[in-house]
C-alpha cells in the first residue's frame, strides 16, 4: 500500500522475505529447543533483533536500490554485530567439528572479515546485490558467515579457540586498516562505485524525502557510505581492542572472558 | 656460543675500542651519551626556535609595526614552527626516550647501537639544512604545513621549501629509525621478569608511540617526496591549474600531522605518568586505564586528520564524522587526567620542581584539550581558524602541555643523568617565570584571536584593544625567555657544584633508579627482582611489597622474539605507510583517466613477463633460506645468485618499459598519469635495487665465509624478508597500474 506521505511509506516498508523470516525462526527455534531459556540467550535476541533490523526493516528497504550508506549499515550489521552476537550467545565450551576446526586459521578467519568487506564492493558484485533479490540472499549468507569466522578467533565460546590478547590487538589494527582504506577509496572516489545506487527505481514514490528532504545526492551518499565503513567501523574494532586489552590486563584473575 | 651480532655489539659498546680517538662523544653508540646529545641538539635549535618567537612578539608588539618586513616575518613563522616541533620537541623526547628507555626496562642498551647514533646525526644533519637557507636569505616562507599550491614553484620560486623538505625527509628517516630502536628495544631486550604488563608507563608510552612513528612519519615522507618531484622535475601533484589536487597535500600532510600531535603528547604524557606518582607518594592510580587510554588515543589519533579541514570545503558527511571522531579523542585523554588527578588525591604532594611543572601541566593541558574540543565542533572552527584562538590553542598543548612536561623531565631525570642535584631555589624561580610567562603569553591570545586577528599577519591596525592585548603578550614571552635562562644556569652550576644526588633522590620506584648516577657504561650491576610495577619499593619494602602483576610463571625470561626480525619487520610496517600513500595517490588521480599517456598504454603483457622473474625470486630467496637452514652455505649462495639475477631481470624489463614509454613521449612530467606511475613503480624499482644491492652484500660475506659456521649470522634472513615486502610491494602495484585500469 502506497501512503501519499513518503516518511509514512518509508517507515511502514518492512520487508518480509519468507526465506529470512523462515531462516531466522529456524535459527532461533533449534537454539532455545537445544540451550532452553539461560542469560546467555539475550544476546540470540539481540542477534535476531539485528538480522531483522538489517533485512527486514525500512533500513533493508533503502539498502534495496535506495541508498549506498543505507546498504553499508546493513552490511556492518551483518558483518561486524549478528555474528558477534551469535557467539555471545553460544554456550561456554561450545565447539564446531574437528574439520571445521583447521579451517579456522587466524590469517584466514582476518581474511574473511575484511574480505567480506572488498569482495562485496567490487562494483560489479555491489550492483548485483542491490539488484537483485537473489545475489542479495547470497550476500547476507556469506557476509553473516565470514563475520562469523572473524570474531571467531575473538569470541569464540572455549578460551583456548581464542588468540592471545595481544596478537588480538594485531589482528583487530590490522583489519581496522584494512576497512580504513577501503573507506577512504570509497569517500574520495570520484566515480561511482555502485552504479544501482545513482538512478534508484523509485518503487515506493520515497525518492522526494530521500534526495529532496535529506538532501542526498549519489556523490554524498556514496561519501557518507564510505565515511560509515572508515569511522564507526574501526570504533567497533577500536571497542574490541579494548576488550582484548581488560582480557590482557585481567587475564590471571578471570581466565575466561565473559561479556 | 654466542651469536655473532652479540659479539660485535660488545666490541662496539667496549669504551677503551674508542677512547683512543679522543672523540668520545663524536663516536659514542651508547644510549646514554645518545640521548644526552639528543637533548643538546634539542636546546641548540630551541634557542634558535626561541630568538625566532621572540621575533615574531617584537614585531606584533604594537600596531603598525616595521621592525621586520612581512617576506623575514613568514620566514620566521615558518622556520619557528618547523623548528620547534623537529628539531627542539622531537630530539628533546626521543633524547629523553634514548636515556631512559633502556634503564627503566633493565636492558644494556638499545637494540641497535649504530641505527641509534645514524639516527641522532640526521637531525643536526636535517637541522642544518633547513637553517641553511636562512644563510642563503631563502628560507621558507609557507608556514610549517607547506600548504600546496603556495609551496610549489610558481609561487615559492626560492630554494626554502625545498631545503625544508629535503631537511624533513632526513629527519622523518631518523625519527623512524628511533622508533623502530625503542619497539625493538622493548619488545626484545626486556630485564628478566619485565613483562610487558609491568612496564613503567613512560616506556608503555613511548612503545605505543612508536607505532604512531612508524605509520605517520612515513606517509609525510610520501608527500614530501611528490612536492620536491613537482618543485625540481616539473610535474604537478598539487597544482590545480594543470589537474593536480592541492586537497590532496592537506590529506597528505595533515595524516601525518594529527598524529604528530600525539607523537609529541604521548611522551609527554608518559612523563607525567612517572613523576606524578612519585610526588604523591602513592602508585598511579588505574595503570591499566593509563595505559589502556594511550593505546585509544594512538589509535584514534591516526583517522581524525580532516578535522584540520573543516574549512577546505569537504562537504558536511566529511565534516560530521571528523568531528564526531575528534570529540572522540577528549574521552582517553579525559580518563588520564581523571587518573592524574585521582593519582594526586590522598596522596602525601611534595611540590619540588618537577612535580610543580606537572601539576601546571594538567591545569594547561586541560585547557589546550577544551580549546581542541571547540575546534571539534564545526562551525565554531569555521569562525576562530586561523585566528590567534588557534594559535592559543596549540600553544596549550604544545608548551603548556608538552614543554612543561619536558621541564618537569629535565628537573627529575637531571640528578641521575649528571649524578648532581639542581637547585630547588633556581628550579622555583624558573618555575613561576615559566608560568606567568606562559599563560601571559598566551591566554590573552585567545580572546585576540575571538576579536578577529588572524594567524600569520605580519602586523595589525591601532584597532581597539588589540595593541595593549598583544603588548602583554610580548613582555610575557620574555618572561619565559629569562625562565628558559634560569634552567640553562641552573643545569651549569649544578654541573659546576651541585650536590651530590646519590642512586634514587626522589625515592622513586622503577628501575633507572636502580643503579649509580649517573649510570655505568654496561648501565646495571644487579638488578632486583621484578615481579610487580614498582620493583624499588618491593625491594625497598619486602613486608608489603605491591601485588605481583601478571602470571608469575612468565616472569622469569625475557621473550624470545628476534630482535634483527623485530627490526626488520617494523621497517617494513613502516614502508607500507610510505607505498601505501603512494599508490593511495594514483589511485585518486588515474580513476578518471587524463588526457595524454594513461595507464592504459602500458605493455601489461611484457610487465606480466617481467615481474614472473621478480617473484620467482622470492621464491629462489626462501630457497636460498633453507639451504643455509640444512647448513649448505654452497647451495645458499647459489640460489642467492639466482635471485640476483632474476631480480636484476626485472630491473631490466622495467628499463625497457620505461625507455619505452619515454620514446613515445610519455615523460615524467606530461600529465599526472606519468608522474604518478613513474614515481610509483620508480620508488619500487628503487627498492628492488637496494635489495639487490644487500644481497650482493650477504653473497660477498658468504665468499668470503661468513656463513660456513654452526650459527651463520641472521643477514640473509633480514634481506629475504625486505625481498618478500618488495615483491608484496609489486603485486600490489601491478595490480592497481597494470590490471585495474583495464577493467574501469
Amino acid at each position: 500500500m502506497i501512503s501519499s506521505d513518503p516518511t509514512v511509506t518509508l517507515t511502514t516498508a518492512w520487508p518480509h522475505p519468507p526465506a529470512t523470516l523462515a531462516l531466522t525462526a529456524i535459527v532461533l527455534f533449534v537454539y532455545f529447543r537445544r540451550y532452553g531459556w539461560t542469560r546467555r540467550a539475550w544476546w540470540m535476541i539481540a542477534a535476531a533483533v539485528v538480522v531483522v533490523l538489517a533485512l527486514m526493516s525500512p533500513l533493508a528497504t533503502l539498502a534495496e536500490g535506495y541508498l549506498f550508506s543505507a546498504h553499508m549499515v546493513q552490511h556492518i550489521l551483518l558483518v561486524l554485530a549478528a555474528p558477534a552476537f551469535v557467539l555471545m550467545a553460544l554456550p561456554e565450551g561450545w565447539r564446531v567439528p574437528h574439520w571445521m576446526e583447521r579451517m579456522l586459521h587466524p590469517a584466514a578467519c582476518w581474511a574473511c572479515g575484511v574480505g567480506a568487506m572488498w569482495i562485496w564492493h567490487a562494483p560489479v558484485l555491489c550492483d548485483a546485490a542491490a539488484t537483485s533479490r537473489a545475489v542479495s540472499g547470497v550476500q547476507s549468507v556469506t557476509l553473516l558467515l565470514m563475520g562469523a569466522a572473524f570474531w571467531w578467533q575473538l569470541l569464540a565460546p572455549r578460551e583456548s579457540d581464542r588468540i592471545a590478547p595481544l596478537q588480538g590487538v594485531v589482528y583487530l589494527f590490522a583489519a581496522c586498516a584494512g576497512c580504513t582504506v577501503l573507506g577512504i577509496i570509497l569517500t574520495f572516489a570520484p566515480v561511482t562505485v555502485c552504479r544501482a545506487y545513482v538512478h534508484p527505481v523509485d518503487r515506493l514514490g520515497i525518492m522526494p524525502l530521500i534526495y529532496g528532504t535529506w538532501g542526498m545526492t549519489p556523490a554524498r551518499d556514496q561519501q557518507v557510505g564510505g565515511l560509515i565503513m572508515w569511522v564507526p567501523m574501526c570504533l567497533v574494532y577500536l571497542g574490541a581492542i579494548f576488550g582484548q586489552l581488560a582480557r590482557w590486563y585481567g587475564e590471571e584473575q578471570i581466565m575466561t572472558y565473559k561479556l | 656460543m654466542k651469536d655473532a651480532g652479540e659479539a660485535v655489539i660488545e666490541a662496539v659498546l667496549d669504551p677503551s675500542q674508542r677512547e683512543h680517538y679522543q672523540l668520545a662523544w663524536l663516536s659514542t653508540v651508547d644510549h646514554k651519551r645518545i640521548g644526552i646529545l639528543y637533548m643538546l641538539t634539542g636546546l641548540v635549535f630551541f634557542i634558535a626556535g626561541g630568538t625566532e618567537a621572540l621575533l615574531i612578539r617584537l614585531q606584533l608588539a604594537v600596531p603598525n609595526n616595521h621592525l621586520v618586513g612581512p617576506d623575514t616575518y613568514n620566514m620566521l613563522f615558518t622556520m619557528h614552527g618547523t623548528t620547534m616541533i623537529f628539531l627542539v620537541v622531537m630530539p628533546l623526547l626521543f633524547g629523553l626516550a634514548n636515556y631512559f628507555v633502556p634503564l627503566q626496562i633493565g636492558a644494556r642498551d638499545m637494540a641497535f647501537p649504530r641505527l641509534n647514533a645514524f639516527s641522532f646525526w640526521l637531525v643536526p644533519f636535517g637541522g642544518i639544512l633547513l637553517h641553511f637557507s636562512l644563510l642563503l636569505g631563502e628560507a621558507p616562507t609557507v608556514g610549517w604545513f607547506a600548504y600546496a599550491p603556495l609551496s610549489e614553484t610558481p609561487y615559492s620560486s626560492q630554494m626554502g621549501v625545498d631545503y625544508w623538505a629535503v631537511a624533513l625527509l632526513v629527519l622523518g628517516i631518523g625519527s623512524v629509525g628511533t622508533a623502530i630502536n625503542l619497539l625493538t628495544t622493548v619488545l626484545c631486550l626486556r630485564a628478566p621478569g619485565m613483562t610487558l604488563r609491568r612496564l613503567p608507563l613512560f616506556t608503555w608510552m613511548n612503545f605505543i608511540n612508536s607505532f604512531l612513528v612508524l605509520f605517520a612519519i612515513p606517509v609525510l615522507n610520501a608527500g614530501l617526496v611528490m612536492l620536491l618531484i613537482d618543485r625540481r622535475l616539473n610535474t604537478h601533484f598539487f597544482l590545480p591549474a594543470e589537474g593536480g589536487s592541492p586537497v590532496l597535500w592537506q590529506h597528505i600532510f595533515w595524516s601525518f600531522g594529527h598524529p604528530e600531535v600525539y607523537i609529541l603528547a604521548l611522551p609527554a604524557f608518559g612523563i607525567v605518568s612517572e613523576i606524578i606518582p612519585v610526588f604523591s607518594r602513592k602508585p598511579i592510580f588505574g595503570y591499566e586505564f593509563v595505559a589502556g587510554s594511550t593505546v585509544a588515543i594512538a589509535l584514534l589519533s591516526v583517522g581524525v586528520w580532516a578535522h584540520h579541514m573543516f574549512t577546505v570545503g569537504m562537504g558536511r558527511p566529511m565534516d560530521v564524522f571528523f568531528a564526531g571522531s575528534t570529540m572522540l579523542i577528549a574521552i582517553p585523554t579525559g580518563v588520564k587526567l581523571l587518573n592524574w588527578s585521582a593519582t594526586l588525591y590522598g596522596g602525601r604532594i611534595k611540590l619540588k620542581t618537577p612535580m610543580l611543572y606537572c601539576i601546571a601541566f594538567l591545569v594547561q593541558f586541560l585547557c589546550g584539550g577544551i580549546t581542541g574540543v571547540s575546534h571539534a565542533m564545526v562551525p565554531l572552527d569555521w569562525q576562530t581558524k586561523n585566528s590567534y584562538y588557534l594559535v592559543a590553542h596549540f600553544h596549550y598543548v604544545a608548551v603548556g602541555g608538552i614543554l612543561f612536561a619536558i621541564l618537569a623531565a629535565v628537573h627529575y631525570w637531571f640528578p641521575k643523568m649528571s649524578g648532581r642535584m639542581l637547585s630547588e631555589k633556581l628550579g622555583r624561580l624558573s618555575f613561576w617565570l615559566m608560568l606567568v610567562g606562559f599563560n601571559g603569553t598566551f591566554l590573552i591570545q585567545h580572546f585576540l584571536g575571538l576579536a578577529g586577528m588572524g594567524r600569520r599577519i605580519y602586523t595589525y591596525p591601532d584597532l581597539p584593544g588589540w595593541g595593549w592585548m598583544n603588548m602583554v603578550s610580548t613582555v610575557s614571552a620574555f618572561f619565559m625567555a629569562a625562565a628558559a635562562l634560569v634552567v640553562l644556569w641552573n643545569i651549569v652550576a649544578s654541573l659546576l657544584s651541585g650536590p651530590i644526588a646519590g642512586d634514587n633522590p626522589w625515592d622513586a620506584w622503577t628501575l633507572e633508579w636502580a643503579t649509580t648516577s649517573p649510570p655505568p657504561e654496561e648501565n646495571f650491576e644487579r638488578l632486583p627482582p621484578i615481579r610487580s610495577r614498582r620493583p624499588l619499593w618491593d625491594d625497598a619494602n619486602p613486608d608489603r611489597p605491591d601485588p605481583v602483576v601478571g602470571p608469575e610463571h612468565d616472569g622469569g625470561v625475557s621473550p624470545g622474539i628476534d630482535k634483527n626480525k623485530c627490526g626488520i619487520l617494523t621497517f617494513v610496517i613502516s614502508e607500507t605507510g610510505f607505498f601505501g600513500a603512494l599508490i593511495l595517490s594514483f589511485l585518486y588521480y588515474n580513476v578518471q583517466p587524463q588526457s595524454g599517456p594513461s595507464a592504459k598504454d602500458l605493455d601489461l603483457m611484457r610487465t606480466g613477463f617481467f615481474s614472473i622473474f621478480l617473484f620467482a625470486s622470492s621464491w629462489t630467496m626462501w630457497r636460498a633460506e633453507k639451504a643455509l637452514h640444512r647448513g649448505h652455505s654452497a647451495g645458499m649462495m647459489m640460489w642467492l645468485m639466482l635471485t640476483i639475477t632474476l631480480g636484476a631481470t626485472f630491473l631490466a624489463g622495467q628499463a625497457v618499459e620505461y625507455g619505452n614509454l619515454m620514446g613515445h613521449g610519455a615523460l615524467l612530467d606530461s600529465n599526472l598519469f606519468t608522474a604518478t606511475f613513474y614515481t610509483l613503480t620508480g620508488f619500487h624499482g628503487i627498492h628492488v635495487f637496494v635489495g639487490l644491492l644487500a644481497m650482493i652484500i650477504v653473497l660477498a660475506l658468504a665468499f668470503a665465509g661468513d656463513f660456513h659456521v654452526p650459527v651463520p649470522p641472521p643477514a640473509l634472513a633480514m634481506v629475504a624478508i625486505y625481498w618478500h615486502f618488495v615483491d608484496i610491494v609489486w603485486v600490489l602495484v601491478l595490480t592497481v597500474a597494470y590490471i585495474l585500469p583495464r577493467f574501469v
